[in-house]
């Protein structure tokens, strides 16, 4: 294996580093973009204890022990997975570590996949972490490692913050052996381990005095690089993949690569600075280096080239640096990549998603319905448009409430509807759930709908805990109507919403039933649980062009002109229609039919 | 010194872009060149636009191409080559899937597929259009329908058509890979017989 060469995405990189470190715990709860790390650990290395914990906050914890236990453990998680993880975080990252702990930080400039864009070399910052940012998909491999060694080293926990781009571009990365690391077992240290007064006090000057040790010795690290180029006009300071983003610019001035974004090592940044005449930072998102650096005193100049938002493309560096001055020639300014002119394609919801007739019954009952995150947040956006508010993992619970209390205390009220998701509901919306208890008004019309499809359908289909229920593989069996049942609600059903109409009848009595009513969706995910029915077909001459179908928004159906026919009709196509039969039930004159043949 | 490929790709998600850049990347990597790609991936699988990018070369950076940079557009379907058009260079080739996906405006009428694309585009770029799940089915499922792309691509590059069949074998499933090398191996011809 050693020496061998293979391409790898960034994720699959830092799977591969800490199987190499010899890592022995990982966890995980599946985001974008970081999921792959884990899916990789468990799916290449089978030494590894793995599991896709309930939240991050779990999984930090579950990290957390190993690392206590003496092994070298990895919590890996999309950008806002940290701030569920948080709580335990600032007090962990007090201690002093025993086994290597590094937590892997999804950031995700530009949005792709995330309700914000938030930038955790601050949270590294604000928790005493050091905090590295590798360029590449071999650097994602080293620097997992070498956080796992400045852990020990230092006896802090490190992270490891990665970008959306970086985690799924594919590099060449040279492999090498694992080696072993044995967990030593948990030595007890209360002075180390009981994070309460008086042993917090000394943890303080700890925590300091660790980072500024690190800080001195940044340079000799050999993560952080002082590129010469020509001329002593311009030092440029970057990391991560804006350095190869730079690169491509092909430009000959001395370039500083920060492997390691927090400390940084100011006693050398301010040695070379004496050396230039300007100092100019590029960096996504905050300018974190650049305020680093200048309340630390050292002068130098960033965002006011550089956009604050979004990620720094080549184009958008050359941009930047024009507009510094830095050179007059552009290649790339004034051309265009996307051309937006052309009709927009949004994410839609899968032929024979099981959310698709759930939110059809709840745009036709016109009620406010409070969303959250998931797959199902697509019912925020074009065609659909039903959910109200969309905020965070789990907060629909508690913001339903808030919202129907401030109602009723305005004279204002009516019957609100919220939708969760399986995972997300044992993610955070469980506390939620039980806080509906406290204070519960019989006169409070709240309508809960768990949207439970067995699985985190946003990330490509991870466990839940309920989706033992649907797929026998899976180790976790929790029945949700006994949970809640066991909670104390009694106005639980369940439906089945491929019964189109019965399912329509369920929700609209419960909506209209005062107090709360809380109706699990059971259909499982069309994705990960294939439906292989036969599928169906417009006859177009019964059809009356009154497009209920197509308000569906299922992806196989579109009005289309037919030969001898004037008006447009409605159309499957046959090659998409898994077969749900949804359409089909919303067809006022039945001119949907399912075809008899072939299942695919 | 070896020949620098900057290659982009569109389409909508589910269309298998993450598998086809894969392939590219696997191909060019046995060819013994520097790579480095871009997938997006995630909300966007749903349905959504979705686009990446190949670039290989003695040494590569950034997986990202600027715009107008691009030596090929590899385009699953038609409106997505449309709305990339801009990343290619002058010169540019255009390999695009005649079969189109209605996006959800369309869908709901609040926009019209434009009716021209690949003539109107034809007249500006080498094109190469392909209805490639009708090509697909001929053989036995429309899934290969991304390799006569693959192949009609590869027959414009220096990459031994082995590289190319051995990135195949790496990265489709079993019980698929002569039906993948053959779709390769048609749109490899293909090309020969448009020039
Ligand atoms: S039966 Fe209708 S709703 Fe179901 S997948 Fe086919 S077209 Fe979509
Ligand atoms: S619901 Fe029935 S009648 Fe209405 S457009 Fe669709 S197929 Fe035609």
């Amino acid at each position: 294996m050693e020496g061998k060469k293979v391409l790898m995405t960034g994720n699959q990189a830092i799977a591969r580093g800490f199987y190499e470190a010899g890592g022995l715990v990982a966890a995980s709860y599946p985001g974008s973009p970081a999921v792959e790390i884990l899916e990789s650990i468990k799916r290449e290395y089978r030494q590894i204890y793995s599991e896709f914990s309930v939240n991050e906050k779990v999984a930090l914890e579950v990290a957390m022990g190993a690392s206590f236990a003496g092994a070298r453990a990895l919590a890996s998680m999309k950008h806002v997975g940290v701030n569920i993880a948080m709580d335990p975080l600032m007090t962990f990252t007090q201690t002093k570590t025993a086994g290597g702990f590094v937590l892997v930080s999804g950031d995700d400039p530009g949005m792709a996949s995330s309700q914000n864009e938030q930038d955790n070399r601050i949270i590294g910052k604000f928790a005493n972490m050091a905090v590295l940012d590798p360029c590449d998909s071999q650097e994602a491999k080293d620097f997992t490692k070498i956080s796992l060694e400045l852990s020990e080293t230092y006896g802090m926990p490190v992270m490891l913050r990665i970008t959306s781009r970086l985690c799924h571009s594919r590099g060449i990365v040279e492999l090498l052996d694992r080696e072993e690391k044995p967990a030593e077992g948990f030595k007890p240290d209360k002075t180390n381990f009981n994070m309460i007064p008086p042993n917090t006090f000394k943890k303080q000057f700890e925590m300091k005095e660790r980072l500024e040790s690190l800080s001195k010795a940044a340079m000799d690290l050999g993560i952080n690089r002082l590129e010469k180029g020509n001329g002593s006009e311009v030092l440029i300071i970057t990391s991560g993949l804006v350095y190869n983003n730079l690169m491509e610019l092909n430009l000959d001035m001395p370039v500083l690569k920060l492997g390691l974004v927090y400390p940084l090592p100011l006693d050398a940044i301010r040695s070379l600075a004496s050396d230039y005449r300007r100092l100019i930072v590029i960096e996504e998102m905050s300018p974190f280096i650049e305020n680093e650096l200048k309340i630390n005193g050292i002068e130098c100049e960033g965002k006011s080239y550089f956009s604050f938002t979004g990620e720094l493309g080549i184009e958008e560096i050359e941009a930047g640096l024009l507009r510094a001055g830095i050179f007059e020639e552009s290649r790339y300014s004034g051309k265009m990549g996307e051309d937006k002119s052309v009709p927009p394609r949004l994410p839609l919801f899968c032929a024979g998603c099981p959310h698709r007739p759930v939110f059809d019954i709840l745009k036709k009952s016109g009620r406010k319905v409070v969303g959250d995150i998931g797959c199902y947040s697509l019912a925020g956006i074009f065609p659909i448009e039903v959910l109200d508010t969309i905020i965070s993992m789990g907060s629909s619970l508690g913001i339903i409430k808030g919202m129907a209390k401030a109602m009723k205390l305005s004279g204002k009220s009516e019957p609100l509807v919220a939708v969760i998701g399986d995972s997300t509901f044992f993610h955070s919306g469980m506390t939620g759930m039980v806080n509906m208890l406290h204070q519960i008004d019989p006169e409070d019309n709240m309508t809960i709908v768990i949207l439970n499809n067995g699985t985190t359908a946003m990330t490509g289909g991870q466990h839940t805990a309920s989706s033992g229920s649907y797929a026998s593989e899976d180790d976790m069996h929790v029945d949700l109507e006994v949970l809640l049942r066991a909670m104390g609600f009694e106005n639980v059903r369940s439906v089945d919403q491929f019964k189109y109409k019965e399912a329509k009848e369920a929700i609209d009595e419960e909506i209209k039933r005062p107090g709360l009513s809380i109706v699990i969706a059971t259909r499982p995910c069309a994705l990960r649980f294939k439906i292989r029915e036969p599928h169906f077909y417009v006859d177009p001459n019964v059809c009356i062009a009154c497009r209920n179908c197509i308000r569906t928004n299922c992806p196989p159906l579109r009005m289309k002109k037919y030969e001898g026919i004037e008006k447009l009709k409605s159309s499957i196509n046959p090659e998409m229609c898994v077969g749900c039969s949804v359409c089909s039930q919303v067809c006022p004159v039945g001119a949907i039919k399912r075809a008899d043949g072939e299942v695919e | 010194m070896m020949k620098a490929y900057n290659i982009m790709l569109a389409g909508v998600g589910g269309q298998g872009l993450v598998l086809t850049t894969s392939i590219i990347c696997s191909a060019a990597f046995y060819a013994g060149y520097d790579v480095k790609s871009n997938d997006i991936i995630g909300l966007s699988q749903r349905g959504g636009k979705v686009w990446g990018s190949v670039r290989l070369g003695e040494k590569i950076y950034s997986p990202n191409i600027p715009p107008g940079d691009a030596d090929f557009l590899v385009a699953l379907e038609p409106l997505e080559a449309d709305r990339w058009k801009g990343s290619l260079k002058k010169e540019g080739i255009l390999i695009v899937n005649t079969g189109e996906i209605a996006p959800a405006h369309v869908a709901a009428e609040k926009a019209e597929y434009p009716a021209d694309i690949i003539e109107r585009l034809s007249t500006s770029y080498r094109l190469y259009a392909i209805d490639a799940a009708s090509e697909g089915k001929k053989l036995g499922s429309a899934k290969v329908a991304n390799l006569f792309l693959i192949g009609v691509l590869a027959n414009h590059m220096e990459i031994p058509i082995e590289a190319w069949h051995a990135a195949i074998r790496e990265n489709v499933p079993a019980g698929f890979i002569d039906m993948n090398i053959r779709a390769f191996d048609i749109g490899y011809e293909m090309h020969d017989q448009r020039e």
